[in-house]
Parts: structure tokens; C-alpha cells; sequence
């Protein structure tokens, strides 16, 4: 019975404690939904919801080029680490060839490598090459991060040989085994750095930041934070946290919806 | 298909898809039309987005406040040219605009036209990074000589002029003048009374404080520069100095600045302002009628007037004065804002020309910029009748006799972070105002020694 | 044709190998370790961000380091700020792990919700914190306003600062720490729990002598991850308090940004860089270290 009893209370507490931690999304998804007479007035809880905050928010910004933009750049960032790292990851399990450990430890070494202490030079690069404010200067520097190649590899590493040894005996070359063999069989892999890498991408800030200086190059992120700023001193209080909204819904749902994948990559990544 | 060869195949796919419209995208943003019917030239700007409240609206009566003025000045001149140029806006806040400005410097890829503070002009004249402006300009029918002399020598360096001066703006005290009135502090004809020494200052604060409850003073303080701008502004009028008048060293460790300071901090500490209000608290605690006293620039007369007149605000009878005298000379923090043509890499002709039309569309709507309650800079706009028919304008003209600076010297962007982190460490970190001071002033004259090398 | 491919699989791999890693390859030597040679390059000279100054200066901007108090205070600072985010992460992942580590529909939700907040952009949470933590109208001012004491504003004051933005971290990034203790939990062997049940030990016995050893090498592993992602910090000083108030929370990578954009030195900007390249170089040591398998 008083087991049954602290069963009951340690689900009430923690469910109080999950309903605390979500609290300041509800408030602020409920202050974008709130007229701002009720806001500049300060209720804490509005009479009446209006969507004008969304409204203005399309008509004003350009925040639904800024999620095109997002949309592209994640999902080539995506699709190119994707296919970068299995070739790479694959060639580094399963290739025999001389300086491979060499190879293997040059690239992990960039793991070590934060993006801060490059940025810099990367953007005088670019500046060099006159490519900021393009699609290709928020992507390609974001290609080199080892981190895919590295988890490709432990993952081909632990595909068991006699999988390959089926192929060879199909007499099927390199190229049709890594192809139609290993890839399938990495899917589960391959979803979940994808996922990583697309959350990855969405979420960037500091490179976006200094390398897309025109409002039509800005992604959400970006973009969002520039409004806030802006309207920031104004009465718009409810539009900026509309902004927030936008910017934050398209990734929770992937978040929740990809869970299971999230989390068996957070689990491989870390644990390894 | 075979099943094993379904992802590979959407792989490559969306790689090859993806990677494609990469490449096209950038390609056609790179060869933009030069020569289409129509220019489109990229303005920067501060003073915040208002396009919610303003989209298409080119009547300039309408626009109220700095972002409307500015707003509808370039809707309306997008609308009226005839030289098929659109200008469009990026706006920056406040706070991240020179950092954004010099991110799309670095990026190759500076605005056309861009709004700049005078006091930040000559790092980018030093680095040749804004174009000399009077040829063009003559050019295009502005008359220099109609400038007042402080604002031609604002934008003037080695004899050139970089820049389209456009207002000076300064320090002024705003007035709740209802409060002043229950408080027993205005005069026979209903003008506010101000303090003309630090001993008025205090006996004025505390017969607020007595008669009414409230604050004497608002001051947007934490990490605003207003705490700052008032130290300035007191020290002068001591007739002490903040740097050197040839610019190579700080005059913040003295007597007069110690005495600006412990004055300012006192304040806070007998209750006379809040120093825990930052800019925005601080303009409502002024107009929710909270205290009498707002410390504030010229940019907000015509926002603060239009809300008393409203009837929407606390506020009802509202007054604004120049900054009162407590010392022994006259003086106020002041800044101007200007226009710039940042110099390309690959300069447009055309675009400049654009940027030129635009200048002098600018110059020519002296008087709107001067109504948000900035101080015009042309003469014939001072002398004009329906600049002096602006309300309140009587209270404060003589700001522009007493407007001080610091000398054009480079870094004063990180000379100002110094000063107000400092003020910031004798709140919160238990220095006295000369033990803080003593720090501005070795990291002051770090910052000058930089400039010199 | 068949002989030939038969061949191709037992040749050594070389060419092979090189195809298939030269694409990867391009990219991390164009934009990785060009860069890191770029940015020590730099790092030599007093290079400017806008204009062509570029001289050559040595060890100039390194030994400007060891004398800036600034740089001193941010790095300090940076340290202050992992050394608070890190445990508090670490123990609050740890015990959300040990409490919700059952099969049940309502603690698979309950996941989920501690886990989503990591799914926001660093602009949008510091948006919301912002607002919570608002002095005059925030949900936080709210609360205490309802348990009768005054409103404080945590980010204007010096000693509440960094907690504030340790607080809006943790809310931040739980999901990740969290997530790598309930995979820790799940490796433990059953047999260990019941045979503990067998000998009537207390839920705290339990917890002392077989949760914390066995996910010994988890929380080692959960503090180097963390302490190399925290001592990063960045976007949250940066869009909240600004380093302020009195420049007690201004980290090092905010210093780097306001150095090379704010005062465009970018050369003495890139020598901080390698040195924070070289802490987290040592921290991603010690995490390779113990994250190998089997020792």
C-alpha cells in the first residue's frame, strides 16, 4: 500500500517538475498569441488570443525566404555529409591500405578543433574568394567537421565481415558491395547523423552570423535574431515572440518525431 | 529498382538535386541584372523596424519618431524619384551595428548608403573605407555652405568631407511637468524650475520625493551609455576635459571627473534614481509617471510629445529642457548622426549615383529628421518659421550653443564600453568613484596607445 | 571479368581507398586545416580586420595576452562559467536519468519534454529567458512576486548573473546529458539489482555500490563533453547580458568576437583563438582517453 502511495507521489512530482520545465515555452507561445493592448497592459492571462502577431510576422519580415533558406542549407549540408562521410567512413573501416591509422587519426584529430578557433580565417577566406552571402559559403566549411566520417567508420567497423564476404563471392566490385550492401545496412546510421547534422545546420549561429550579412542570405536563425533586435524596443512584444514560435516549431517536431533516432545517436556519440 | 539500391539511388538524388539549386541560386544572385530598367541601392540603418507600422505610407505627416521619419522618407522617396532607383533597408539595432557593419565590410559587401555616428567616423576614414563626398554632392545641388560650421567640421578630415551630416543630437532632460508642478518646482508661467548647482539638485530630488513619492530621476542605466554621457556632460561643465585635447591621453582620473561621479552615484544612493532601469524601463517608468526627470537624447521629443498629447500615457504635460547647468560652464553630451557611402571593391556607377540622389533627397528633408526633436544642421532650417513653430523647440535651443564631444579620435566606441563598465564596477563591485575612475583611465589610455601605433 | 574484380579486392586498396576519401578529404584540408594554419598564421602578425594592415609581429600578440586583464577576466570568466554549468548539468541529467529510467508510457513523455528544449536555436531560448527572467513582467518576477518578495532582476546583478545563465543553460542542453545516462543505465546488468533486492539492500545502498561505479566511465564522459561544450559559451552571454553587468560575465569567445569585430584586431583575436584551440584540444584528449572501449 505505502508503496503503491510513493509510486503515486513520485509520478505527481515529476510530472509537476516537466509541466515547471515547459512552462516558459507555453508562456511564450501563449504571449505570441496575445493582443498587444493585453500585453502592454501586462494580463497574465489575455481575455481574448489573436493570430496579428503571426500575420504581421509574413507580411513584415522575410521570415518565410529566411526558412527557405534554412530548408536548403540544412538540407544540403545534410545530403553532402551524408554521402561524404560513408564513402570516407567506409574506405577508413574496410579499404586495407598503407597509412590508414595515419589517416584515421589526422581526421580525428579535428574533432578536437572548435569552430571558434577558425572562424576567423575561414571568413577571410571567403572574403578572398568574394563568396560570403552565398548558399556555398554557409554550406562548404560546414562539410569538414569530422565528426560524420568518425561515427561512419566505428559503425562500418562493426558491420560483421561475412556480409562482405557474400558479396565477394557474387563477385560484386567495391563500388556495388559499399553501394548496395554496406549503405543499406548503415540506414540506421545514416538517419541519425542526418538528423544531428540537419539540427546541427538549423540551429547555427555564429558562422551564419558573419558570413550572410544581406537580409535575403539570412537563415531563421539569423534572421529571427535581427528582428528581435529591432523590435525589440517597441510595443511589439508579442511579434517577437511569434518570431520565436516560427523559428522554434519546425524543430521540435522533428526532435519529437525522430526521437528514437536522436537518442541511439546521442548514445553512439558519446558513448562510442 | 532493386530494394538495396532504393537509398543510394535517393541519396545521390537529393545530393545532386540539392547541390544543383546551391549552384544555380548562387550564380544568379552573382550576376544580378546591372543594367535592368530599375536601381536598387541597399541602406543601413539603425533607429529600429518599423515597417509594420508603416508599410506604403509616403505621407510624411504621418511619420512620427525617428524609425517613421526615416521610414517614410525612403518610402517616399522610392515613390517620388524619377531616376527609377529603390533604395532598401537593412536595419540593424543599436546595440550590434557597427559590429554588423563591419562583419559586411569584411564580407565585401557593405551597404550602399549607411547612417553612422560622427564619433565612429574616423576609424573608417583612417582605413579609407568611406568615400570623399563634397565633389558629389555639389554636384547634385547641395550646398555646403548652408551646414552650420560644427557640422561641416564633424564630417570634415584633412580637409574632406566624408560624410552628410544630419542632425547633432544631444542630452536633454525630460519633464513630467505635472509632477514638477505638485512638487512645487515650476515657475510662474508653468516652465519646469531646474537645479543650478548639485545642492538644488538634491533639495529638488528630495522635495519630489517628499511632495509626490516619486523619483526626481530616470536614468537608462546597467550597461546604457546615458550614465556615461551625463559623467561627460558634468565633467565639462567643471571645465575639466575627458581626454587630452590632442586626443593622446585620458583626463579621467581628476578631481572634476571624481566629483561628476560620486555625484551621479549619489543619487542612486539617496534614492533619487534607480539604477537597476535599463533604457527601456527607464522610458517607461518616465511616462507611466513614475519620475519626473527622464535623462534622454534628443531622438525621442516628438515620441514622448505625441504619447503626452495621446492621452494613452501617465504622462500628460510633458516639457523638455536643455541640459541645466550645475557647475560653473555650459555643456552637453552631444553626437551627430551622418550619412556615409561606404567604399566597394567593385564600385557601380550607376549605384552611386543612386546613393548620391538619395543624399540629397536626405539633405533636402532636413526639416522632417529635425521634427523626431533632433537639432537641424542647416541654417536655413534653424532660421525656417516651421522649424521654429516645432513645439518645445524654445526649451532646448540652446543645446546646440553648449553641444561637446571628444575630440575625432579613432576607438571611442571602446573608449565609451570602458567608461560605462567602469561606473558599472563602483555599483556593483564596491569601487570608489576614483578607484574606478583610476581603472578607465590606464584602460583608456591602453585603447589611445593602440590608435597611435 | 570476373577474375579482374576478384583481383581488385585483394590489391591493395590505395587507389581505392583514395577515391572513396579524397571528396571528404577536399573539404577538411580546404576548410579545416587550411584555416587552422591561416588562423596560426595570423595569430603572428597585428592583422586588421577592415583595411590592409598586416605586420608582422612575432610573439607580439601572444605575450599582449599574458598583460591584458581583459583577456584574463574573460578567460576567468569562461572557466567560472563551466566550472558552474558542468556539475549543475551533470547532476541534474544524472538524477532526471535515475528517476525516469522506467518502462512506463508516462516517463517516455516525460523524456520527451525534458529532452525538446534542446531542440531550440540559441536565439530562441535566450528569447524566452529573457522574458521569464523580465523584472517587471517576466513569469519569474511573477512567481516571486506571488510568494511575496520583490521582483529581483537576476541579469543587472553581479553575483546572479552567471547563474542566470547557468540556469538558461541547463534548461538548454539537459536533453543531451540526459539521454547518455539512460543509455549508461540501460548497460547495466539486471542480475546485479536483483541479487541487491536478494540481500534487502536499502534503494541508497543500491545506488552507492552498484548505479554510481557502474556509470563511473558515463559521468566521466558526460563531464568532458560538457566541460568542452561550456567552456565555448558564447551565444547566450552574448545575447543576454552582453558580458555586462560590470564585465562580469564576458567569456572568452565573446572577447575573441568583440576583438575582431568590435575593435577589428583580428591578428590578437586569432592568437586567443589558438589558445582556446589548445584547451580544447586537451579536454578532447582526455575525452578520446576514456571513451576507448574496454580499459
Amino acid at each position: 500500500m505505502a508503496r503503491t502511495w510513493a509510486r503515486w507521489l513520485s509520478h505527481a512530482l515529476l510530472t509537476a517538475l516537466a509541466l515547471a520545465w515547459m512552462s516558459p515555452l507555453l508562456w511564450v507561445i501563449l504571449l505570441s498569441l496575445t493582443p498587444n493592448e493585453a500585453l502592454a497592459r501586462g494580463d497574465l492571462a489575455p481575455r481574448m488570443l489573436t493570430t496579428a502577431h503571426y500575420q504581421t510576422l509574413l507580411a513584415v519580415s522575410q521570415a518565410p525566404r529566411w526558412f527557405l533558406n534554412s530548408l536548403l542549407v540544412a538540407g544540403t549540408m545534410t545530403a553532402a555529409t551524408l554521402v561524404l562521410s560513408s564513402l570516407a567512413g567506409y574506405a577508413l573501416a574496410r579499404i586495407p591500405f598503407r597509412g590508414r591509422n595515419g589517416v584515421f587519426l589526422f581526421i580525428v584529430a579535428g574533432l578536437a578543433v572548435p569552430e571558434q578557433a577558425i572562424f576567423l580565417p575561414l571568413h577571410r577566406m571567403f572574403a578572398e574568394l568574394e563568396l560570403h552571402n552565398t548558399y556555398t559559403a554557409l554550406i562548404a566549411p560546414r562539410l569538414a567537421g569530422p565528426f560524420g566520417v568518425f561515427l561512419m567508420t566505428q559503425f562500418f567497423r562493426a558491420v560483421p565481415r561475412e556480409m562482405e564476404e557474400a558479396a565477394e563471392l557474387d563477385h560484386a566490385g567495391r563500388v556495388r558491395t559499399f553501394l548496395f550492401i554496406m549503405l543499406p545496412l548503415a540506414r540506421p546510421a545514416l538517419t541519425t547523423l542526418g538528423i544531428f547534422t540537419f539540427l546541427y545546420a538549423w540551429n547555427d549561429f555564429l558562422w551564419p552570423m558573419v558570413s550572410a550579412t544581406d537580409p535575403d542570405m539570412y537563415t531563421l536563425t539569423v534572421g529571427l535574431s535581427s528582428l528581435q533586435g529591432n523590435f525589440a524596443q517597441s510595443e511589439s512584444l508579442g511579434f517577437v515572440m511569434a518570431s520565436a514560435v516560427v523559428a522554434s516549431s519546425p524543430m521540435i517536431l522533428v526532435y519529437l518525431l525522430f526521437q528514437r533516432y536522436i537518442v541511439r545517436g546521442m548514445a553512439l556519440g558519446g558513448v562510442r | 529498382m532493386r530494394r538495396a539500391a532504393r537509398l543510394p539511388a535517393a541519396l545521390a538524388f537529393a545530393l545532386v538535386l540539392l547541390v544543383a539549386c546551391v549552384v544555380v541560386l548562387d550564380r544568379r544572385a552573382r550576376t544580378r541584372p546591372a543594367s535592368g530598367p530599375r536601381t536598387e541601392i541597399t541602406l543601413l540603418r539603425m533607429f529600429g523596424s518599423c515597417s509594420d507600422e508603416y508599410t506604403g505610407v509616403t505621407d510624411l505627416s504621418r511619420a512620427v519618431g525617428e524609425c517613421g521619419v526615416i521610414q517614410v522618407l525612403t518610402n517616399a522617396f522610392n515613390a517620388e524619384n524619377d531616376q527609377g532607383i529603390s533604395v532598401r533597408t537593412q536595419t540593424i539595432e543599436w546595440s550590434a551595428y557597427y559590429d554588423r557593419l563591419s562583419a559586411m565590410y569584411a564580407a565585401g559587401n557593405p551597404p550602399d548608403v549607411a547612417v553612422m555616428h560622427r564619433s565612429v567616423l574616423p576609424d573608417f576614414v583612417a582605413r579609407d573605407l568611406v568615400l570623399p563626398l563634397a565633389r558629389d554632392l555639389e554636384d547634385a545641388g547641395v550646398d555646403f555652405g548652408d551646414y552650420v560650421d560644427p557640422a561641416r567640421q564633424a564630417v570634415t578630415i584633412r580637409g574632406e568631407v566624408y560624410a552628410l551630416p544630419f542632425d547633432f543630437h544631444a542630452l536633454l532632460w525630460h519633464v513630467n511637468l505635472d509632477l514638477m508642478a505638485k512638487a512645487g518646482l515650476v515657475d510662474a508661467r508653468g516652465a519646469a524650475r531646474l537645479p543650478s548647482s548639485p545642492e538644488e539638485l538634491f533639495a529638488h530630488a528630495a522635495q519630489m520625493k517628499r511632495r509626490t513619492g516619486k523619483h526626481y530621476l530616470a536614468i537608462p542605466s546597467q550597461t546604457d551609455p546615458m550614465p556615461t554621457w551625463t559623467l561627460e556632460t558634468w565633467i565639462w561643465q567643471q571645465g575639466g576635459d575627458v581626454l587630452s585635447p590632442d586626443g593622446r591621453s585620458a583626463r579621467l582620473s581628476t578631481p572634476q571627473a571624481i566629483t561628476a561621479l560620486s555625484l551621479l552615484n549619489a543619487l542612486y544612493r539617496e534614492g533619487h534614481a534607480d539604477r537597476g532601469l535599463d533604457y527601456a524601463r527607464a522610458e517607461q517608468a518616465f511616462l507611466s509617471g513614475e519620475a519626473a526627470v527622464l535623462i534622454n537624447g534628443t531622438w525621442v521629443v516628438e515620441r514622448y510629445d505625441a504619447q503626452a498629447n495621446s492621452g494613452a500615457a501617465a504622462l500628460r504635460h510633458y516639457g523638455v529642457y536643455t541640459v541645466p547647468t550645475l557647475f560653473s560652464r555650459r555643456a552637453a553630451w552631444a553626437d551627430s548622426h551622418i550619412w556615409v557611402l561606404p567604399r566597394h571593391g567593385h564600385p557601380d556607377p550607376r549605384k552611386h549615383r543612386a546613393a548620391v540622389a538619395f543624399l540629397r533627397y536626405l539633405h533636402d528633408h532636413g526639416l522632417n529628421w529635425a521634427k523626431t526633436g533632433h537639432l537641424p544642421v542647416r541654417s536655413s532650417v534653424l532660421a525656417s518659421e516651421a522649424f521654429q513653430a516645432l513645439p518645445h523647440r524654445a526649451d532646448y535651443e540652446g543645446t546646440a550653443r553648449i553641444a561637446r564631444a571628444l575630440p575625432p579620435i579613432q576607438n571611442q566606441r571602446a573608449i565609451q564600453d570602458v567608461i560605462v563598465e567602469e561606473i558599472n564596477a563602483t555599483w556593483h563591485l564596491g569601487r570608489t568613484p576614483a578607484e574606478g575612475l583610476e581603472e578607465a583611465q590606464s584602460r583608456v589610455d591602453e585603447i589611445l596607445k593602440r590608435a597611435a601605433r | 571479368m570476373p577474375v579482374r574484380i576478384r583481383r581488385s579486392f585483394r590489391a591493395p586498396g590505395s587507389l581505392a581507398a583514395f577515391l572513396f576519401l579524397a571528396p571528404f578529404l577536399a573539404f577538411y584540408g580546404a576548410f579545416l586545416v587550411v584555416p587552422l594554419l591561416l588562423g596560426a598564421w595570423m595569430s603572428l602578425h597585428r592583422w586588421e580586420l577592415l583595411g590592409d594592415l598586416r605586420a608582422y609581429c612575432g610573439s607580439g600578440n601572444y605575450l599582449r595576452m599574458l598583460r591584458d586583464p581583459l583577456f584574463r577576466s574573460s578567460l576567468v570568466h569562461s572557466a567560472q562559467f563551466t566550472l558552474m554549468a558542468v556539475p549543475t548539468i551533470t547532476a541534474v541529467a544524472l538524477f532526471l536519468a535515475l528517476v525516469m529510467n522506467r518502462p512506463h508510457r508516462l516517463y517516455a513523455a516525460l523524456r520527451s519534454i525534458f529532452f525538446a528544449s534542446g531542440a531550440l536555436s540559441v536565439t530562441a531560448v535566450t528569447l524566452i529567458w529573457l522574458m521569464v527572467l523580465n523584472p517587471s513582467r517576466g513569469l519569474f518576477a511573477r512567481f516571486m512576486a506571488a510568494l511575496g518578495f520583490a521582483p529581483v532582476d537576476l541579469l543587472a546583478d553581479p553575483r546572479l548573473a552567471m547563474p542566470a545563465l547557468v540556469v538558461t543553460t541547463l534548461w538548454w542542453g539537459i536533453g543531451f546529458p540526459m539521454v547518455l545516462f539512460l543509455a549508461g543505465l540501460q548497460q547495466i546488468p539486471r542480475e546485479l539489482y536483483e541479487a541487491a533486492k536478494l540481500d534487502h539492500a536499502s534503494p541508497w545502498t543500491t545506488f552507492r555500490r552498484i548505479t554510481l561505479p557502474s556509470l563511473r566511465r558515463t559521468i566521466l564522459l558526460v563531464l568532458v563533453v560538457e566541460v568542452i561544450l561550456q567552456f565555448q559559451v558564447f551565444g547566450q552571454v552574448l545575447l543576454m547580458t552582453r558580458g555586462g553587468p560590470a564585465n562580469r560575465t564576458r567569456v572568452l569567445v565573446q572577447y575573441i568576437y568583440e576583438t575582431s569585430f568590435r575593435d577589428w584586431q583580428v591578428g590578437y583575436a586569432a592568437s586567443m583563438s589558438m589558445l582556446l584551440l589548445l584547451v580544447m584540444s586537451v579536454a578532447s584528449f582526455v575525452q578520446l582517453r576514456l571513451s576507448r572501449p574496454g580499459d
